[in-house]
């Protein structure tokens, strides 16, 4: 509980039309997308960096933990205020500041949503190609806190390799600056990134500015039926060694395929796996010339089929199923859980094989899908949150499954992050050592553990 | 072992299928102008959720949220998860209700209607009834409702005209309120109201009921109160189903764009029949940012207008941007609480003309407009 000249204090700064303790405010603020709970004890709209920055200062002398949170969709706990205290909501500092495609870069306030800057660019022929399955709701703020990522990671990254720059407000209510609005810099530690995947537990990003590229003129896109996984694989595998890069591989697997089938009217061909490649160009040829050699690829590998699509309506219906993935899983019971272990590309198929041996063991459901090109797996775990036997199945997968990809030389979480519901297996990827200079970073910025603690387990 | 309430018999198990994910929140009219993310559907679904668990009762506090909602449905058609929002929320409403919870402009609404046979407990009948059937044998019935006769008049009287013009064989009738929108705010449809009009109506021998008002459409034909209509052969179109099969020998030069009305599109699918008949009389026709099934609302509906009015205006000041952005002369839409609101919105500085498409085509026919 907050004592009264406190929360005083913070409608002072930001106005009593920012500041609620309402009981319905306090409990949307308890969950993040993955259900994750932790009540607050208020919850604060900032507007400006100067409205953070005294925020931040009245929290380090009161000791009171903040949390910053911006459109909430994270599903791994981070933005749930485990330790109560502050909720600071961000998304009403939505202004995007700049675009400017001359230097290539755009400045925008972190409540920005992805796709209203996406909007925004592509105008100027320009965008930011991170693009989260989320993009419609989630935040600038939240994707670069978290280093989100997209279908289009194979050849285009993640929210890393596009953030230049940053305004971060400290713990203690200091404003630092990060980085450059430049292509390049070698000057000093690079802060900016350290910030980037921090999941708000280093300090309050309140500007940012991104690179961005030009959007892709022309695309070509097939969707492959194997009839093995192994062969599905090799033909992954085969086509990111052969020089080719294609901005989109992903893999469905057999029970994905079903459940769609089953859900929508798609009249999927009940493979054991499907491909879906899109290669960019600048002209037609270019992006033809590139799937060409992916179609080759694909048959040589043993493809029962290959279907390309040659109009945007064709292009559209090859996407349907990829598109229908998560609300056709998400029906499927009362709970769902995304996982996105990520392991080197050449282990994908053993990872996904080895998987479906722990899904039957522990009697689950799973739709099985990864984003092939950066050996990202995407497994979607339906259950009934009421059975806790049921919900301890799951968890002993997901033990399993995060166990199996550190095994491969992987990591737990390609792009969702860690948060509360990852923590205990910090150790486990990283080592005590680097655990040790993580904490030590944390320490050093927030020594009062008052800025989204609980999270990433940083606190011993 | 705590009591359960009723809605959890029939909604529970969709309640808990809202997988928390928050697609919704990109499309929520109130979320979108206030930010706050309790007062969308993942918070209002997050809220029921305790209240299943038995962390907090359907009490006051859930007011501010669970009866400030204008039923636009963005976020069951945006949802992954198929949570029926609207649903949900009028059954927990009745049941918040019956408890003795609730807003009380809608509490109001209800007494007001009690005594009325508007929800503006209006005395006089409109003016535009002096001179034309009323209550007489016809082939045709136009139902203007209560904001057609009450707030939006001049609408409602150059539909009428056109009518006239077209040579419709129609009739109007001392008009009760559906009370339709009681349903949604947690009370009953008035059985004794909806016998009065069905037999109204049925007294003209009409075939067909013309609504002005897409919710009293909704309401015709999907309460059970106006079964009667049915029963009688009576069949409910809108005015802008009506106008979409006429032919108008006049067009603009003017940049129009047309605003889906909730009620007529996401809930009752009819997006394309108004196009057809704008698609005649306006070459230079604009698509605004949303349109269709991803409309933005205008912030009128679910009470909201009552209950909240500067949100309300607030919702229906950016849809009025999305038009300003395409260069729109003229906003096109097909409801009178729609209309209202909009204009309401609009600033001074805002050149936009607001009307309802059958009064649009009649200026053009009596040569208000540019041709
Ligand atoms: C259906 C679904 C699909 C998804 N698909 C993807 C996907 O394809 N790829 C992907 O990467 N993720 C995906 N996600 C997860 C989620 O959308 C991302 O993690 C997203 O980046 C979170 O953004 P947000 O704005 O919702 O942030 P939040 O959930 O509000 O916050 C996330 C974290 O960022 C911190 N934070 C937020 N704002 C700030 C700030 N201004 N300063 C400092 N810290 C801050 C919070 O404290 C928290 O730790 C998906 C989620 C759902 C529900
Ligand atoms: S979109 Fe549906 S499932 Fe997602 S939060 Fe909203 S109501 Fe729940
Ligand atoms: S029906 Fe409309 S106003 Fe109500 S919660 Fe859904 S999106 Fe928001």
């Amino acid at each position: 509980m907050l004592e009264e000249r406190i929360k005083q204090e913070l409608k002072d700064i930001v106005g009593p039309e920012n500041f609620t303790e309402a009981r319905i405010d306090m409990v949307s603020y308890a969950y993040d997308a993955m259900g994750a709970k932790g009540r607050p004890d208020c919850a604060v709209w900032v507007t400006s960096t100067d409205q953070v920055s005294a925020i931040m200062q009245l929290a380090t002398r009161e000791k009171i933990p903040v949390t910053p949170r911006a459109a909430g969709t994270g599903i791994a706990g981070m933005a749930v205020p485990t330790h109560g205290g502050i909720v600071m909501d961000v998304m009403r500092m939505n202004r995007i500041l700049e675009i400017n495609v001359e230097d290539r870069v755009c400045v925008v306030e972190p409540g920005v949503v992805y796709v209203d800057l996406q909007k925004a660019l592509a105008p100027h022929g320009f965008t930011l190609p991170t693009e989260p399955g989320s993009s419609v709701a989630s935040a600038i703020g939240g994707n670069v806190a978290t280093n989100a990522g997209g279908l289009k990671g194979a050849k285009y990254g993640t929210t890393k390799d596009y953030v230049l720059g940053l305004v971060v407000v400290l713990p203690d209510g200091r404003v630092m600056k990060t980085g450059t609005r430049t292509m390049k810099t070698s000057s000093g530690y690079n802060l900016t990134q350290l910030f980037v995947g921090s999941e708000g537990t280093l300090g309050i990003i309140t500007e940012i500015t991104l690179k961005v590229v030009p959007l892709a003129r022309r695309t070509a896109t097939a969707l492959g039926l194997f009839d093995s996984l192994e062969d599905a694989g090799r033909a992954v595998t085969r086509t990111m060694s052969s020089g080719v890069v294609p901005s989109v591989m992903e893999v469905m697997g057999r029970y994905l395929i079903q459940a769609i089938n089953e859900g929508t009217d798609l009249q999927l061909p009940e493979v054991n796996t499907m491909l879906l490649v899109e290669t960019e160009g600048y002209t037609r040829a270019e992006a033809d010339a590139q799937m060409e050699r992916v179609v080759e690829i694909f048959k040589d590998n043993g493809a029962s089929d290959v279907k390309r699509a040659e109009t945007e309506a064709e292009r559209a219906d090859l996407w349907a199923a990829r598109k229908s993935t998560y609300p056709v899983t998400a029906r499927l019971n009362n709970s769902i859980l995304v996982e996105d272990v990520t392991v080197p590309m050449s282990k994908l198929a053993e990872l996904f094989r080895e998987f479906e041996k722990v899904v039957a063991q522990y009697d689950l459901k799973v739709a099985m899908c990864a984003h092939a090109g950066d050996g990202n797996f995407h497994p979607l775990i339906t259950f009934d949150s009421r059975d806790p036997e049921m919900v301890e199945r799951v968890e002993k997968a997901n033990d399993a499954l995060f166990r199996m990809a550190i095994a491969m030389g992987g990591t737990i979480t390609g792009e969702h992050g860690i948060g509360t519901m990852k923590a205990k297996y910090m150790t486990m990827e990283h080592g005590e050592i680097a655990m040790d200079v993580m904490r030590t970073i944390k320490r050093a910025l927030d020594p009062h553990n008052i800025m989204n603690p609980g999270k990433m387990d940083l606190n011993g | 072992m705590r009591q359960a309430y009723e809605f959890e018999k029939t909604y529970g198990e969709l309640i808990l299928r809202c997988s928390v994910c928050g697609f919704c929140q990109a499309v929520c009219p109130i979320y979108g102008l206030t930010r706050r993310p309790a007062l969308n559907a993942r918070g209002k679904m997050l809220l029921l959720q305790e209240v299943m668990r038995g962390e907090m009762g359907l009490d006051q506090d859930l007011v501010e949220t669970l009866f400030q909602c204008t039923g636009c449905a963005s976020c069951e058609v945006n949802c992954p998860s198929g949570v029926k929002v609207t649903e949900i929320l009028r059954e927990v409403r009745r049941e918040m209700v019956n408890t003795g919870t609730c807003h009380p402009v809608f509490t109001g609404m209800n007494e007001i209607l009690a005594g009325s046979n508007n929800i503006y407990g209006e005395t006089d009948p409109p003016e535009y009834l002096e001179g034309r059937k009323v209550n007489e044998k016809a082939a045709y019935v136009y139902f203007a409702g209560c904001v057609g006769a009450y707030r939006e008049e001049e609408h409602t009287e150059v539909t009428l005209k056109l009518l006239d013009r077209m040579g419709v064989d129609y009739t109007l009738i001392d008009e009760v309120c559906c009370t339709g929108v009681l349903e949604d705010v947690g009370y009953a449809v008035h059985g004794s109201k909806a016998e009065t009009l069905v037999e109204r109506v049925r007294a003209t021998g009409a075939e067909t009921l013309i609504t002005g008002c897409p919710y009293c459409m909704r309401t015709f034909t999907s309460r059970n109160a106006y079964i009667g209509l049915s029963e009688a052969g009576v069949r409910v179109v809108h005015i802008s189903q009506f106008l979409s099969t006429m032919t108008f020998d006049v067009q603009t030069d003017l940049v129009v764009t047309y605003h889906d009305p909730c009620d007529l599109g996401r809930h009752a699918g009819i997006y394309e029949e108004p196009r057809r008949t704008i698609g005649r009389i306006a070459p230079r026709f604009v698509e605004m940012e949303h349109h269709h099934a991803q409309s933005l609302c205008c912030g009128a509906g679910g009470g909201v207008r009552a209950s909240h009015p500067a949100h309300s205006i607030g919702m229906a000041r950016r849809r009025l941007e999305e038009a300003e952005a395409v260069g729109a002369d003229v906003v096109l839409t097909d409801c009178n609480s729609c209309v209202h609101n909009l204009s309401n919105a609009k600033l001074r500085r805002q050149k936009l003309r607001i009307t309802t498409v059958p009064a649009f085509i009649l200026s053009l026919l009596e040569g208000e407009e540019r041709a």
